[in-house]
């Protein structure tokens, strides 16, 4: 569900939170000793991964699992098996698409809502804000089987553009909210000049509302666009075929069916998978912060 | 001068200025709002009132949804013995993931924050949540392989090495919650890391002049004033622990009783594996209700907690 | 202004409707072949670039619902794979599918497919699909390890445990078996049944047989009794084919589709692999086996182009490049067979007049089949007598809650 996402990535202020905490203590040894044999706890099946991928199929059968790779060579045939076998290039382009088109539009299409809903007095307000929120209550369970139908039944089930539609959707709810309250936050005075100046609502604000709200709105891109990329449920439902299916549904073509796979490839094709994500997370940490902090609080 | 304050100066003027002006903004207002409410209407709430009204209706093969079966679908899931199983699971994961991330979340943000090399450990337990859940399932599914490392790791110690954790029923959800909190742990740590500093150190220091122990401090001052912080992590963990899919769909893949190892997961089963859509759309219906049940209760204890601290 | 927005709203809305339509008929301007076999996806697509189709793969999973709701929608397929038997009844039933029995007609006239088949494909009597595959459920061996233990291909009951206890004296496991992927717990089940009451087999799938019965607790008992003297691998691999190829056991009861994935995986498929008929438990019965058909079908809407496409697939040629791809045998008697093993079971068949029986997967009605197959898959896992007892009575219970209802 989209709840989880307010607060995903958005704290790794790690060097603010190190500032708050200057004033520390003398960590006592065993502490010391904790901390690091939990940390080999969770690093054990990074270690994993990163040697398997390493190793030629025949070398993993029979190797310990925890051994070095006696070269690294095998790798490029692993990725190269990896890729071609899930399809992965066509994959890659169709979560790209989805992600960057699908959380764009709607990040877009909740600052048009939040400019609604943050900037004009009426009577309703709260009805159609709840509405729109109500969008990120009900677990995706119960849009499955409606959406299959209905989809079957207006013929974009298995298509880019039925796929752009529902990313489109469902990754506006969450931005609405965090973009009313920053709206909300932002001067009126300035709409009362312009609109005394006969500036169309419209020109308003693009001119004058969107450029103040970049920040968070480049954070929540980021945000959804890493939420689209990640699913594996609603591309799972709505698409099938290798042309239309997402990255992390080319990725379950190892599993099931007549294919038989070795543990090396599917290892290596994960890690390409969740690549992109990673690489953007670290690049962009800092757009992740900027905009975010203001949602959290 | 805000309109509030205009009104009072001339009532009845320039009410009626007023009203007009909320009408002729509501207009402008919603037709900004056009299209989030036609996407969110037809993508999101529409399916929902669908979905309800599916459960009630029995899928024809090969025809639609063209027959009412009244509640026919909720008896069926009364007396089946695999929802029964499927809840069960669903339980324990509400259960584990009620405790498991705020405590370990709790007990790691207590034991790194004072610690040197602070950065590089909590970017070790934050690690685990940039990757797709998909990824992590594919990755400790090998982990908990017969001839996996937690096989090896175990005959190391000379423990039972032969244990086939995704293929036994007492052993596979505990399994896969505990890969789940691997991955999930770092947002519980990180959110009561800040939580931790931003407490008001007075309290703190006030309770240890007095001479009160690190552990008095901690449970009668540190943990209430934190308790916000906590409410937060336990209510995003318990939604997220129930309405878990990717993880268990990936890793319970060899395991013949899959269908059963959670709601979320049997009603996909039902669905889209068994073609028995009300019946499906049932359980679909089942999960939102928890889930609003779930939320009803998060309300009502934030208000506790909001009204505790004032 | 507010106008403007209305408008910009307005376009936004027809140009998805728009987008849509475009979507909705270009994908009907090219006839696709919808298919759940993604490893045979290359060698569709190697026909399609002949015969005018795109090939598009499912996942299992979802191939059913995929087609079920297609067909509700009025969207059949153009042309798909399914299963034979309970699930061909099943979707024929809908009306959605078209008659065959032309291409049939010309397909035996001009040689091209055995009219033997033809039952296999047919709904009482008519003919609704044309073969992709026909694949026999054979024992393959390791012809080296038979070899190095003085083993010959066993042609009794008694031959072949005589073969398996000397295997294991040896240390090698005698027979490759697992839960891989979901599907096959039904193999060995099928088998003990066949071998000892294929009788009894047949009833259980018409619902006149309980699974609680003396004749499936017997096969049970000679699956119990091999298990427990270690006779099969560990079932929780995920590279089963990969295993056997590479030596893991020295028997694979399985389809012959699979000889070119032992291939893949590194087996010497002309020196190593060997295959024979498994024998009889009960010596007075006939020789039979296990054959799988892999129908091809055609939507009853489908247009010309659709048809012709169709019809490719029962040359001489399209069998030939269906082979030359995959190393798939879809029974067309002018193609020569794409590995040696494929003839010599032909020719063993033909010299035992040997009996073709439908697999579990077909025959077990199809609304119950992922059920049933999980619990035979939680016995694979743990092969007891009590959890026997137990599979049995789970078995029993989805199968008479299915037939109470019909």
């Amino acid at each position: 569900m989209t709840v989880q996402v307010p607060f995903d990535l958005s704290q790794l202020d790690f060097a603010a939170i190190a500032q708050k905490e200057r004033a520390r203590n003398r960590t006592s040894p065993w502490i010391v000793v904790l901390s690091v044999l939990l940390a080999l706890l969770w690093v054990a099946p990074f270690y994993y991964l990163m040697v398997s991928i390493f190793k030629s199929p025949e070398e993993y059968a029979g190797s310990s699992p925890f051994a070095l790779p006696e070269g690294i060579t095998p790798v490029w045939a692993n990725i190269v098996d990896a890729w071609t076998t899930a399809n992965m290039a066509q994959g890659f382009a169709n979560s790209a698409l989805y992600g960057v088109v699908g959380a764009s539009v709607a990040v877009f299409i909740a600052a048009l809502a939040a400019h609604g809903l943050a900037r004009f007095q009426f009577n309703g307000k709260t009805f159609w804000f709840m509405l729109i929120f109500a969008g990120t209550v009900f677990p995706f369970q119960m849009y499955l089987i409606p959406l299959f139908f209905t989809y079957q039944q207006m013929g974009i089930i298995n298509t880019k553009f039925g796929m752009i539609l529902f990313y489109t959707a469902v990754c506006i709810p969450f931005p609405v909210l965090v973009l009313r309250n920053y709206m909300s936050q932002i001067s009126t005075e300035m709409d009362e000049a312009a609109r005394m100046d006969g500036c169309s609502e419209f020109r308003l604000f693009l001119n004058i509302v969107l450029p103040n709200c970049w920040s968070p709105m480049a954070a929540l891109f980021l945000l959804q666009f890493t939420w689209i990329w990640n699913d594996l449920l609603f591309s799972t439902v709505l698409s099938q075929s290798t042309d239309v299916r997402s990255i992390m549904s080319a990725l379950q073509v190892f599993q099931g069916g007549y294919a038989s796979t070795s543990p090396v490839v599917v290892l290596t094709a994960s890690l390409i998978a969740s690549l992109p994500t990673v690489v953007l997370f670290l690049a962009l940490r800092k757009t992740f912060l900027r905009g975010i902090s203001i949602s959290a609080g | 001068m805000s309109a509030e304050d205009l009104a009072a100066i001339v009532p009845a003027e320039m009410g009626r200025a007023d009203r007009v002006a909320r009408r002729r903004n509501a207009r402008t207002a919603l037709a900004f709002m056009v299209p989030a409410l036609v996407l969110v209407l037809g993508f999101l709430l529409m399916p929902v009132v669908m979905n309800v009204w599916f459960s009630f209706t029995k899928w024809k093969r090969f025809q639609g949804f063209n027959e009412w079966a009244g509640i026919d679908n909720y008896e069926k899931l009364v007396g089946s013995v695999n929802f029964a199983a499927a809840f069960q699971n669903t339980v324990i994961w509400v259960v584990a993931s009620l405790i498991l991330p705020v405590v370990l979340g709790l007990s790691l943000a207590l034991l790194l924050r004072n610690m040197r090399f602070e950065e590089t450990a909590k970017t070790i337990f934050f690690l685990p949540r940039i990757l797709a859940p998909t990824a992590v399932g594919v990755i400790w599914y090998y982990v908990y392989a017969p001839d996996g490392i937690l096989n090896n790791t175990l005959s190391l110690f000379g423990l039972p090495d032969d244990v086939g954790w995704l293929y036994q029923d007492n052993t596979i959800t505990y399994a896969i919650i505990v890969t789940f909190v691997w991955q999930m742990v770092g947002l519980p740590m990180v959110l009561l890391l800040l939580g931790l500093a931003a407490l008001p150190k007075d309290p703190i220091e006030a309770a240890k002049m007095d001479g009160a122990t690190p552990f008095q401090v901690f449970t009668n001052i540190t943990l209430p004033l934190l308790s916000p912080t906590i409410l937060i992590v336990v209510i995003l963990s318990v939604l997220a622990g129930f309405t878990a899919f990717d993880h268990i769909w990936v890793m319970g893949t060899s395991f013949p009783g899959k269908k059963s190892l959670s709601l979320t997961v049997y009603m996909y089963y039902e669905g889209f594996s068994n073609n028995a859509w009300g019946f499906a759309s049932a359980i679909a219906v089942v999960l939102g209700l928890i889930v609003l049940a779930i939320t009803w209760v998060q309300a009502i204890v934030q208000d506790r907690v909001d009204r505790m601290l004032k | 202004m507010k106008l403007d927005i209305v408008k910009r709203g307005t376009a936004l809305i027809t140009l998805s409707a728009m987008a849509a339509g475009f979507v909705a008929s270009a994908a009907s301007a090219e006839v696709v072949l919808t298919h759940d076999k993604s490893p045979w996806q290359a060698g569709f697509e190697a026909l399609g670039a002949t015969a005018g189709f795109t090939a598009s793969a499912y996942p299992t999973d979802q191939y059913i619902a995929f087609v079920q709701s297609s067909i509700a929608a009025g969207t059949t397929p153009a042309i798909f794979t399914w299963w034979t038997g309970s699930a061909l009844a099943d979707v024929v039933s809908s009306g959605a599918v078209a008659s065959v029995d032309d291409v049939w007609d010309a397909a035996i006239a001009s040689g091209d497919l055995p009219a033997g088949v033809r039952g296999l494909f047919s709904v009482d009597g008519t003919a609704y699909a044309v073969p992709i595959n026909v694949a026999r459920w054979v024992v393959l061996y390791n012809k080296q390890m038979f070899a190095d233990n003085g083993i010959a291909e066993p042609a009794s009951w008694a031959d072949l445990e005589a073969a398996a206890a000397t295997l294991k004296a040896a240390g090698i496991t005698p027979f490759e078996a697992s839960v891989q992927d979901g599907w096959r717990g039904f193999i060995w089940f099928q088998e003990f049944m066949i071998r000892t009451n294929p009788d009894a087999y047949n009833k259980l799938h018409t619902g006149e047989l309980a699974y609680d019965s003396p004749e499936v607790h017997a096969a049970f008992d000679m699956w119990v009794d091999w298990a427990s003297k270690g006779y099969f691998t560990d079932p929780r691999t995920t590279t089963e084919a990969a295993d056997f190829a590479g030596g893991s056991a020295a028997m694979y009861l399985m389809g012959e589709w699979v000889i070119g994935s032992l291939g893949e995986s590194g087996m010497d498929i002309g020196a190593n692999l060997g295959a024979f008929i498994m024998p009889n438990a009960d010596p007075a019965l006939p020789s039979q086996v296990i054959v799988e058909g892999g129908p091809l079908l055609l939507s009853a809407s489908a247009d010309d182009a659709a048809k012709a496409a169709y019809a490719f697939f029962v040359t001489q040629e399209g069998g030939q490049a269906w082979a030359d791809a995959l190393g798939l045998f879809n029974g067309n008697p002018k193609v020569p067979a794409p590995n040696g093993i494929i003839d010599e079971i032909t020719a063993d068949m033909t010299a035992g007049n040997t009996i073709a029986l439908q697999r579990w997967w077909e025959a077990v009605p199809a609304a119950i089949q992922g059920d049933m197959v999980a619990e035979l898959s939680a016995f694979v896992l743990n092969p007891t007598a009590e959890q026997a007892d137990m599979t049995i009575a789970n078995l029993d219970a989805i199968n008479k809650e299915y037939w109470a209802e019909q």
